[in-house]
C-alpha cells in the first residue's frame, strides 16, 4: 500500500536492527485465519471482520533525587487487543449507542516469547470472549433502534478504507542503564544548592513500542517506534500554601539523542530558579485582557481547545459538545491561521516529535490532513468510524492497548500567515494593553496540559494549568512573574480573539489522555497575541509548608 | 533457634552503628517528635516501618514468558499519633487519610544519609499535619455522637531492639525465567485444559521498623513463591480450576524443579478427571474433611475469626458497618468439642520435619509474640491482637501482621497448632462416614479432600461467590475442590460443581471426630475473602497444623451459576 519511497526513510534505522523474526505477526495471521472461519461457519449472527492489534513495549526507567537514585526499573510486554465485528458495515455491533462506551477488547498480555503455542492459545481464547460480547451487543443494539428514534448521523458503523502490508524490523530499545544512573545522579545533585525546593528529581525513560496488526481485510503490519524523555521537575510550598512547581521535558526517538548533559545541567538550574522566583512572586490579581501565549503553551492550548473538538467520533454523539459539529465550511479561526495534523512528521526544528508513527491502530497509513484552511473548518480527525460527509479514515484512529480505538490526535500544527517577529508581537501586546486601559499584560510562558470537557452535560469549559506566567508593564518595567494564575473561559470565545502570532513555531511534546487511553501527541505552535483572556487565583492548599526544617540545617545534625 | 539470636544480637551491635538507614530513620525520628503546629499538640508516638527489598516475578503460560519483573523498593511506613494512648488520632473514619500536600516520599535506593532524611522528613510531616486533621474532626464528629463503649485507642508496649545482620542475599533470575517457562510449558502436554500458567515471585531484602518507644529492629525478610494454576471446562460449560502452590520464608529452599513438575502433572490429571466428574446434588449430613482438607477447614473458618474488629467513631449520620467476627464476645464459650485444643505459635520453626511458614520474632508493631492459647478444652481463650485496644482485650499479643484501617493494623494466626485429644486413623474416620450414613439411610456420604482455599478464583468470579452466598456474604466459604461421594461399600466417585451452604464457625461444633494424622497447611494470608491468590500487596504468612475431621450436618447445593457455552471454534492444538 505504501509507496516504495517511504520505506526507503526507514532503511538508514532499520539497517542497524536484527532482523525480523515473523513469528509473532505469522503466529496472528495463521490464528486469524483459523478463528474467522471457523466463527464465519459456526457462529450466529457471523463476524464480517475481525483483527489482532499486539502492541510490545519495552520500557527502561532511571531516576534520581539530590544526587541518589530513586526509581530504576526495565519491563518487556505484550498487550493484545482484539476487534470482532458482527452485523455489517452499516450496523455493528461497533454502534455508538448515546451515554454508552464500548469495551470489548481486554489488552490481554500475550507470550512476551516467540512462542507460537503460547500465543495461539490467548488469541483463540480472547476472540471467543470478544466475539460474545460483540454477538451480545449487536442484538442489544438492533432491540434499542427500534424503540429509539432515528440518529440525526445516520452514518455507518465502519469505513471500507484500503489495507496496509508493511513489516519493517522491531525497534530495538537501546538504554545504557550504568551511564544514565550516573547521569541521573550527577544532574540531580545540582538542586541541592537550592534549599526551598521541597522534591526535585530528574528522571529518564525510554520506551520502544512495537505494534502487529493483522486483518480479515488482508492489512499485516508490523511497525514500530520509540519514546525517550528526560524530565527535570521541581516543587517547593510557598508560606501561604501555594504548592509550586515547574518541570522541563525533552524528548527523542532514542535515549542516545536526548540533550547532553550541560544542556541538562542549565535546566536543572533553570527549573530550580523558577520554582525560587515562584516562591517570591506576588499573587496574581483577577483579571482579563491582553495576553501573549509562547508558542508552547499555544500548541496545549489548540490540543486542548481545538483539537479535543474535532476528533471525529464526538460529531456523531449526541452527549457531546459537538462545539463544531455543523461548523464545517465555516469559519472557526481567524482567516490567518490553518491548523494541520501531520502524523508522518518527524521532526520540527531538530526536535523529535511524540506524535509521529507510520500506521495508526485500525492499520491505516498516517498521512497530513488540513483541518482548518484559513480559518475555515474542512474536516475532523477520522478514524473508521464514519460521520456524516466523512466515510474515510485519516489515519487517527488510535488507542492505549487495552482500551477501543477512538479517533485522536497525532501531531498539531498551527500554521500562521500573519507572522510577526518576537519582538514586534511583545510590542503588539504593550499597545493592545494601553489601548485596553489595562495596567498590564500577560505573558504565558509555560503551561502544561490541563483537561479539556466537551460532554454536553458539563460546563463546555477548558482547563490548561499555567506554570510561569508573567505581567508584561507597558511602562517599560521588567516582566513580573506572578503565581497561582488560572485561566477561565469558554473553549470557541478564546479563538476569535487571536490577533496576530510570532514567526517561530515551537514544540511541545506529550501525552494526552482521552478515553482511548494514553496516546503520544505533539502541537506545533508559533506564539500568540490573544486581545482578551480571563484569568482568576486558583484554589490552593490551606497547609503551610514543612514545620522543622531541612534535616541538614536541623537542631540534631 | 535462641542460639542463633543470641549470635545475632551480639553481631548488630556493630553493624547497627553504621548502617546508614537505620541511622537515618533514627535521627529523624528524635527530631520529629519536636514537631509542633502553633499551640496544637505535638507527636506522643512515631514510628517508621520501611522495607527494603529486591522484588522478583515471572509469569508463563505453555512454555511462553508473559512477563516478568525485578525491581528494587524501598517503602517508608510513617505514623504519628498526636493526643494520647486515651484518645489520639486513630479509630476514626478519616484516620488513614492523606488530608494534606502529597510529597514524594519515596526513598533513595542509593544509601545516601541526608536524601534519606529529606526523605523522612516530608512523609513525617505529611502524617504529622494528617494526624492533627484527623484528632480534629474526630472531636468534632464525637461532639455530636456519643460512642457506645469508651475505649483508649493504643495500648502501652515495651521496647524491643532486634537488629540481625545485613544478609544480601542472591538470586539468579535467569535461572528462574527458565523454571518458570519450562514449569508452564508442562501443561502442552495437556490439551484438554483450557488455561494455565505458572507463577513465580521472590522478595528478598530487610525489615526496619523504629519507635519512639526506643524499639529498633532490623531482620532480614524473604519470601519465594510458585504458584501453578490450571483451568478446564466440562461439556457443560462447567469451569473447573485447581492450583497447585510452594512457597517459603527462604526461596533458595523452595522445592527442586522435578518436585513442582510432578505437581504440575498432578493438578492436569485432577482436572481431566474434574471435567469428566458428574454433577453433584444437594446433600445434607456428614462431610469427612481428610488431610489438608481439614486444615483448610480451620485456616478459614476458625483463623479469619479469631481477629477482633473495632468501628471507628463515624461521622454523624453516616452509617457504617464492619464485618464482625463471628466469634466476638464469644470468650468463654465453647466453640469446639472439649477434645480439642489450639494454640497459635510463631516461635516454632519446624514441626516433624515440616519447615514452619508463620514464624516470625517481632510483628508489624514491634511486639514479640509469645505461644497463645486459643482454644482449651473446645473454650475459646483467646484472640490474636493488635495494639489496637478491642472490647475485653487491652495489651497485644504480637499478631499485628496485615495493614488495617483507621490507623491500626490487622491481627493475623501465625503457626497455628490444632489438636484433639482423641482421635481416630483416617481409615477408621472414613468408616464412621460410612456407618452414620448407614444408619440415616442415606445413599452415600461425602469426603472433601481439597477446598479451595487460598483460592485461585478471577477476581470476579470471587466477586460472584460473595453474592451468591448472600447473607452473612463476609463469611462465605472457599468452594470444596476435590469432592467424592463414598457409597457403603467403600467406593468413592469425584463429583463437581457443589457449595457449602451455612459451613461456619458453629459448624466446628459439631465435628464428630478428629484424625490421628497431622497435616501443614502453608499459605499467604492477605486479609482478602478466601486468601485470594495473588490479591492484595501485603500477606502474612501462616502455617495451619491440623488433623482431617468428620463434620456433621453440613448441607452442600449444586452451584447455581449460569454456565458459559463452549468456545465456538475448536483450541489451536486440535486444528494443528
Amino acid at each position: 500500500m505504501r509507496p516504495v519511497g517511504f520505506l526507503g526513510l526507514m532503511l538508514c534505522c532499520a539497517a542497524a536492527l536484527g532482523a525480523p523474526s515473523g513469528v509473532v505477526l505469522n503466529t496472528l495471521s495463521e490464528e486469524l485465519q483459523r478463528n474467522f472461519i471457523g466463527l464465519k461457519q459456526k457462529a450466529d449472527p457471523p463476524p464480517y471482520f475481525l483483527s489482532y492489534e499486539v502492541t510490545e513495549q519495552e520500557f527502561h526507567v532511571a531516576g534520581a533525587t539530590l544526587g541518589a537514585l530513586n526509581a530504576s526499573a526495565d519491563s518487556r510486554s505484550r498487550y493484545l487487543d482484539v476487534s470482532v465485528r458482527v452485523g455489517s458495515p452499516k450496523l455493528d455491533n461497533y454502534h455508538r449507542v448515546r451515554g454508552e462506551r464500548t469495551q470489548f477488547t481486554s489488552g490481554a498480555s500475550i507470550s512476551i516469547d516467540d512462542n507460537p503455542a503460547a500465543i495461539r492459545q490467548r488469541l483463540w481464547l480472547e476472540t471467543d470472549r470478544v466475539y460474545r460480547s460483540a454477538a451480545e451487543r449487536l442484538i442489544k443494539i438492533r432491540t434499542n433502534q427500534e424503540v429509539k428514534v432515528a440518529e440525526r448521523d445516520s452514518s455507518d458503523d465502519f469505513s471500507t478504507d484500503p489495507i496496509s502490508t508493511h513489516t519493517e524490523a522491531v525497534h530495538e530499545t537501546k538504554f545504557d542503564r550504568q551511564k544514565w544512573e550516573e547521569r541521573v545522579r550527577k544532574l540531580s545533585i545540582a538542586f541541592a544548592q537550592h534549599p526551598a525546593l521541597l522534591n526535585s528529581s530528574v528522571l529518564v525513560s525510554a520506551q520502544g513500542d512495537t505494534r502487529y496488526f493483522v486483518t480479515s481485510e488482508g492489512s499485516r503490519i508490523q511497525h514500530g517506534r520509540g519514546f525517550a524523555r528526560v524530565i527535570i521537575s521541581a516543587q517547593a510550598k510557598s508560606p501561604d500554601g501555594m504548592d509550586l512547581a515547574d518541570a522541563e521535558y525533552y524528548d527523542a526517538v532514542d535515549s542516545a539523542n536526548l540533550p547532553k548533559d550541560d544542556f541538562l545541567m542549565a535546566s536543572v538550574a533553570r527549573v530550580a530558579g523558577h520554582v525560587e522566583a515562584l516562591l517570591k512572586a506576588p499573587v496574581t490579581e483577577p483579571i482579563v485582557g491582553p495576553a501573549i501565549f509562547s508558542g508552547r503553551a499555544s500548541g496545549v492550548f489548540f490540543h486542548e481547545i481545538f483539537g479535543h473538538r474535532i476528533e471525529g467520533h464526538r460529531q456523531k454523539d449526541d452527549t457531546e459538545g459537538q462545539t463544531f459539529t455543523k461548523s464545517l465550511g465555516e469559519r472557526v479561526l481567524p482567516d490567518f491561521l490553518s491548523v494541520d495534523f501531520d502524523a508522518t512528521l518527524r521532526k520540527v526544528n531538530g526536535i523529535d516529535l511524540n506524535g509521529w508513527y507510520e500506521f495508526d491502530d485500525e492499520g491505516i497509513a498516517a498521512k497530513p490532513i488540513r483541518l482548518v484552511d484559513k480559518g475555515i473548518l474542512k474536516a475532523f480527525l477520522m478514524s473508521r468510524s464514519p460521520i456524516e460527509g466523512f466515510v474515510h479514515s485519516n489515519g487517527h484512529g488510535r488507542r492505549q492497548p487495552g482500551l477501543e480505538v477512538v479517533s485522536r490526535q497525532s501531531n498539531l500544527i498551527v500554521n500562521s500567515t500573519k507572522t510577526v517577529p518576537a519582538v514586534r508581537l511583545r510590542e503588539m501586546l504593550i499597545e493592545e494593553v494601553k489601548r485596553q486601559g489595562k495596567p498590564y499584560g500577560l505573558y504565558f510562558e509555560d503551561i502544561t496540559g490541563g483537561f479539556t470537557t466537551t460532554g454536553r452535560a458539563g460546563l463546555q469549559a477548558f482547563k490548561v494549568i499555567p506554570v510561569l506566567v508573567y505581567r508584561v508593564y507597558p511602562d517599560g518595567r521588567p516582566d513580573e512573574l506572578i503565581r497561582g494564575a488560572d485561566i477561565v473561559g469558554t473553549p470557541l470565545a478564546s479563538f476569535s480573539k487571536i490577533l496576530a502570532t510570532s514567526d517561530k513555531m515551537e514544540v511541545f511534546n506529550g501525552y494526552c489522555g482521552a478515553e482511548s487511553g494514553s496516546v503520544p501527541v505533539s502541537a506545533i505552535s508559533p506564539a500568540i497575541l490573544i486581545s482578551e483572556i480571563e484569568i482568576q487565583k486558583k484554589d490552593k492548599s490551606q497547609e503551610r509548608p514543612p514545620l522543622l526544617p531541612r534535616p541538614e540545617q536541623g537542631p540534631t545534625e | 533457634m535462641k542460639f542463633l539470636i543470641s549470635i545475632c544480637l551480639l553481631a548488630s551491635a556493630a553493624s547497627a552503628q553504621d548502617d546508614v538507614i537505620l541511622r537515618a530513620m533514627r535521627d529523624e525520628l528524635a527530631r520529629s517528635l519536636t514537631l509542633k503546629l502553633t499551640n496544637l499538640e505535638s507527636p506522643y508516638y512515631i514510628e517508621y516501618e520501611l522495607d527494603d527489598v529486591k522484588q522478583y516475578t515471572a509469569t508463563a503460560s505453555l512454555g511462553g514468558l508473559l512477563g516478568s519483573s525485578d525491581g528494587r523498593f524501598r517503602v517508608p511506613r510513617v505514623h504519628v499519633r498526636v493526643g494520647n494512648f486515651d484518645f489520639d488520632n486513630t479509630n476514626y473514619v478519616g484516620s488513614a487519610f492523606n488530608f494534606g500536600t502529597r510529597y514524594d516520599v519515596r526513598l533513595p535506593l542509593d544509601n545516601s544519609y541526608p536524601v534519606l532524611r529529606q526523605s523522612l522528613w516530608l512523609a513525617t510531616d505529611q502524617s504529622y499535619k494528617s494526624a492533627l486533621e484527623a484528632i480534629s474532626r474526630k472531636r468534632a464528629a464525637l461532639r455530636n455522637i456519643s460512642v457506645a463503649e469508651k475505649l483508649p485507642d493504643f495500648t502501652k508496649s515495651t521496647a524491643v531492639k532486634l537488629v540481625e545482620p545485613l544478609t544480601t542475599g542472591s538470586l539468579n533470575m535467569d535461572t528462574w525465567l527458565a523454571r518458570t517457562r519450562s514449569l508452564s510449558g508442562v501443561f502442552n502436554d495437556y490439551p484438554k485444559l483450557k488455561t494455565s500458567s505458572a507463577e513465580f515471585s521472590a522478595l528478598d531484602g530487610t525489615h526496619y521498623f523504629v519507635s519512639s518507644e526506643g524499639t529498633e529492629v532490623r531482620q532480614h525478610s524473604d519470601l519465594g513463591v510458585v504458584r501453578l494454576r490450571a483451568g478446564a471446562q466440562a461439556a457443560d460449560g462447567m469451569l473447573l480450576r485447581d492450583a497447585a502452590v510452594f512457597q517459603s520464608l527462604d526461596h533458595t529452599r523452595l522445592p527442586g524443579a522435578a518436585e513442582m513438575e510432578r505437581a504440575a502433572r498432578a493438578l492436569a490429571e485432577t482436572l481431566s478427571k474434574l471435567v469428566q466428574a458428574p454433577v453433584g446434588d444437594t446433600y445434607s449430613g456428614p462431610v469427612l474433611f481428610e488431610g489438608v482438607a481439614g486444615a483448610q477447614i480451620f485456616a478459614e473458618v476458625l483463623g479469619k475469626n479469631l481477629s477482633l474488629s473495632r468501628k471507628p467513631v463515624l461521622e454523624p449520620g453516616s452509617p457504617g458497618s464492619i464485618p464482625a467476627s463471628e466469634l466476638e464476645g464469644r470468650q468463654g464459650a465453647r466453640v469446639l468439642p472439649d477434645t480439642f485444643q489450639i494454640v497459635d505459635d510463631p516461635t516454632q520453626t519446624e514441626y516433624q520435619g515440616h519447615k514452619l511458614f508463620g514464624s516470625f520474632k517481632v510483628d508489624d508493631e514491634g511486639v514479640q509474640p509469645q505461644p497463645l492459647t486459643i482454644i482449651e478444652k473446645g473454650v475459646l481463650k483467646n484472640f490474636i491482637l493488635t495494639r489496637q485496644p478491642v472490647r475485653g482485650f487491652g495489651a497485644s499479643n504480637g499478631r499485628a501482621r496485615l495493614p488495617g484501617s483507621f490507623g491500626a493494623r490487622t491481627a493475623a494466626i501465625s503457626n497455628l497448632f490444632v489438636q484433639a485429644s482423641e482421635t481416630s486413623s483416617v481409615p477408621q474416620l472414613k468408616q464412621k462416614l460410612i456407618d452414620t450414613c448407614k444408619q440415616r439411610n442415606k445413599p452415600y456420604g461425602i469426603l472433601v479432600r481439597k477446598m479451595d482455599f487460598p483460592s485461585s478464583a478471577s477476581l470476579d468470579e470471587a466477586r460472584r461467590l460473595l453474592s451468591s452466598a448472600g447473607q452473612g456474604a463476609s463469611h462465605a466459604v472457599s468452594l470444596p475442590v476435590l469432592i467424592y461421594r463414598v457409597y457403603p461399600d467403600g467406593r468413592e466417585e469425584l463429583v463437581r460443581g457443589l457449595r457449602f451452604r451455612g459451613l461456619n464457625v458453629r459448624s466446628l461444633k459439631d465435628i464428630m471426630a478428629a484424625g490421628n494424622d497431622t497435616n501443614a497447611l502453608d499459605y499467604l494470608e492477605n486479609g482478602f475473602p478466601f486468601a485470594l491468590m495473588g490479591a492484595g500487596s501485603e500477606a502474612a504468612e501462616v502455617t495451619v497444623v491440623a488433623p482431617s475431621i468428620l463434620v456433621d450436618d453440613l448441607e452442600l447445593l449444586p452451584l447455581e451459576d449460569e454456565l458459559p457455552k463452549l468456545p465456538i471454534v475448536p483450541p489451536p492444538a486440535s486444528s494443528r
